[in-house]
């Protein structure tokens, strides 16, 4: 107890004596560290979480229906719909019909035979514009025209990575339609019948397959395809919170009434593309890497700035000692000025993480190709990091003090090696 | 009078081999309680040596050491810091304050270390600092004193703890000639009005006049003892 009182009196006092400047550099590097350790994993992670919340919002639902395995559709469609109905915690859901087919643009203006039509093939999605719009706001991803009137007949929405404007080249393995505008006619066939169609509107999103799909109403495409079947190829579902829980509380209702035998029935997550949850991890561990560097670059920093502040007090600890001055209390010292700052360094990591950075790419998020990533900053996960920051600091500042105060006393005093 | 501080047969060599320096070469040494004791010698001669053995911040390569009847010789590491602590009081020549902390505060650190709270800390170190004639720079620091106030700071501080017995190492030597007086008058004044033991390493003379007793050093042996008194 003595020797932690008067290690606070050394260590308080060397800290409000030292310059000024020093001092703040030090915690700004600090903060740097902290800013390293919490936002860099953060907006890593936060890449895959923005994705993960698009396809949540733009493509699955919170609940996504989809064939068995050994299945083309959904059986028993019909049934399956009449039991959302009875469920209140469903708000609205989609039910999706697909076909694969092609879309030629170029047949009107085309008058040379020897160039190959502009044609490309496509799956070709049939829904309820109504229903589609409330499960998964398909309505605010039209980047051009307008979005489909289900009172109206021969539109169709066309999704922007059929198109060479939008793909930028990337996208020469599956071919794109080039010079197409809201408003231009194209051909769709399926199933060996064709017609022509209006784009009504141009769709664009990063989540999922939301930007590479033709979009026209349901009955148009049964008419066009003269499918009979009902049965569906996806049904999603949006219930009354986006939480994990409610998700997995539905899933399970779904499960007891028996439908499992009819389809799969996914929450958000566990539809989520293969690919998401793989960067996701792999993020995570990037992260983790580029945090634990942080942090053995922070302790080495730490360990030099003690060091040299210990090496150049080596006469006066030595004093210290002569005096009569416990070894323990000296190392307090050291060490709670580590601790002083690791603290305030991550205090104005805190700040600046959760007063500005976290708001700032909600508001920006960052564009990358499949997603727009945000900043995530989990207060659990932001507290283990400052413990384990804090804990490697103090023992970064703990150890070069311990080097010198452990040294001959006598040596010290007269700086003696 | 009875022996505070008893050495016997004290060497002290550094090196090995052929760079092996043997700077206290069997020294017999006592000092008596409440006397105050001069160390004297040539540059090399060994008395700064003598007194790191004596004052429990080196240890001799042979020898024994006995000092309050402790045989400091025995001490671990930690036992002699708590024996410096308690026994001891100590004057460098560098002065040795600690730079950071006010005049008080230094004094005050060996007694929160002994045990005492802040206030009773803080009233001694007034009164130690009063002692020396330092009322009234209480909260200075180090760098705003003249060497011959922070020498005067080290004293108060060594006075403090009311050790039985303080070492002083050059006090004068970082002194200008009026300083460096005030200094020695003011251990001799320690030494009058309160029996304090006190053993002072000088190469001046006229500084050592004031002592009880000189023992004089050459070459590591201790060539004669002057009795002043």
């Amino acid at each position: 107890m003595r020797a932690l009182r008067i290690g606070f009196l050394l260590g308080f006092r060397q800290i409000q004596r030292a310059n000024f400047w020093t001092t703040a550099l030090i915690i700004f590097v600090m903060m740097l560290t902290f800013l390293n350790l919490i936002a860099v994993s953060g907006i890593l992670v936060g890449l895959i979480v923005g994705s993960e919340r698009s396809f949540q919002e733009q493509s699955s639902g919170d609940l996504l229906i989809t064939p068995l395995d050994n299945e083309d559709k959904i059986l028993q469609t019909e049934t399956i719909i009449r039991t959302l109905d009875t469920i209140p915690e469903i708000v609205s859901y989609s039910v999706r019909y697909q076909q694969g087919g092609q879309v030629t643009a170029n047949y009107q203006t085309r008058r040379d035979f020897t160039i190959d039509p502009n044609t490309i093939g496509a799956r070709i999605q049939g829904i309820d514009p109504i229903s589609e719009n409330q499960v998964t706001n398909l309505s605010r991803n039209v980047v051009e025209g307008e979005y489909l009137n289900p009172d109206e007949s021969g539109y169709i929405l066309i999704g922007a990575l059929n198109l060479k404007r939008y793909t930028a080249g990337f996208a020469d393995i599956s071919g794109t339609l080039e010079d197409l505008f809201p408003g231009d006619t194209v051909r769709v066939s399926v199933n060996g019948a064709t017609r022509e169609f209006t784009i009504k509107g141009i769709v664009n999103a990063k989540a999922g397959d939301v930007a590479s799909v033709i979009y026209m109403p349901e009955l148009e495409l049964r008419r066009l395809s003269s499918s009979v079947s009902r049965d569906a190829d996806a049904i999603a579902i949006r219930l009354v919170d986006g939480s994990n829980s409610t998700g997995l509380a539905v899933q399970n209702i779904l499960l007891e009434q028996g439908l499992g035998e009819f389809a799969k029935i996914r929450t958000f997550q566990e539809a989520l593309p293969k690919f998401l949850t793989d960067i996701k991890n792999t993020f995570s561990i990037l992260g983790t890497f580029i945090g634990a560097v942080g942090i053995i670059v922070a302790s080495i920093t730490i360990f030099i700035i003690i060091f040299i502040n210990a090496i150049s007090r080596r006469q006066q600890i030595g004093i210290l000692k002569g005096i009569g001055i416990d070894k323990r209390a000296i190392e307090v010292a050291y060490v709670l000025q580590s601790a002083f700052y690791a603290l305030l360094g991550s205090l104005l990591g805190v700040l600046v993480t959760y007063g500005f950075l976290v708001g700032y790419f909600d508001r920006n998020p960052i564009d990358f190709p499949f997603s727009d990533g945000i900043l995530v900053a989990d207060p659990t996960q932001t507290l283990y990091r400052f413990i384990i920051l804090f804990i490697i600091t103090l023992f970064a500042g703990f150890i070069p003090a311990w080097l010198i105060v452990k040294q001959n006393t006598l040596n010290s005093i007269l700086g003696r090696k | 009078m009875t022996n505070i501080i008893t050495a016997t047969n004290i060497h002290r060599s550094f090196g090995e081999g052929p760079l092996k320096a043997h700077i206290l070469k069997g020294i017999d040494v006592t000092v008596e309680q409440g006397e105050f004791v001069a160390i004297m010698g040539k540059s090399g001669a060994g008395k700064s040596t003598l007194m790191y053995q004596l004052s429990v911040l080196d240890e001799p390569t042979s020898g024994d050491i006995e000092i309050n009847n402790v045989c400091v010789s025995q001490l671990s590491e930690n036992e002699r810091t708590a024996f410096r602590l308690n026994t001891l009081g100590y004057v460098f020549q560098n002065y040795a304050l600690v730079p950071d902390l006010s005049a008080e505060e230094n004094v005050m650190l060996p007694l929160l270390m002994a045990g005492q709270t802040w206030e009773q800390a803080r009233a001694r170190a007034h009164h130690s600092l009063d002692n020396v004639g330092l009322d009234g720079k209480y909260r200075n620091l180090p760098s705003t004193l003249s060497g011959g106030e922070q020498q005067r700071v080290a004293i108060a501080r060594a006075l403090s703890g009311k050790p039985k017995i303080i070492f002083a190492d050059e006090p004068t030597a970082n002194l200008d000639s009026v300083s460096g007086t005030q200094v020695i008058e003011l251990l001799a004044r320690l030494h009058r009005e309160n029996n304090q033991t006190i053993v002072m390493v000088t190469h001046e003379r006229e500084y050592a006049l004031g002592c009880d007793r000189i023992i004089h050093m050459e070459d590591g042996l201790v060539t004669e003892i002057e009795q002043l008194t």
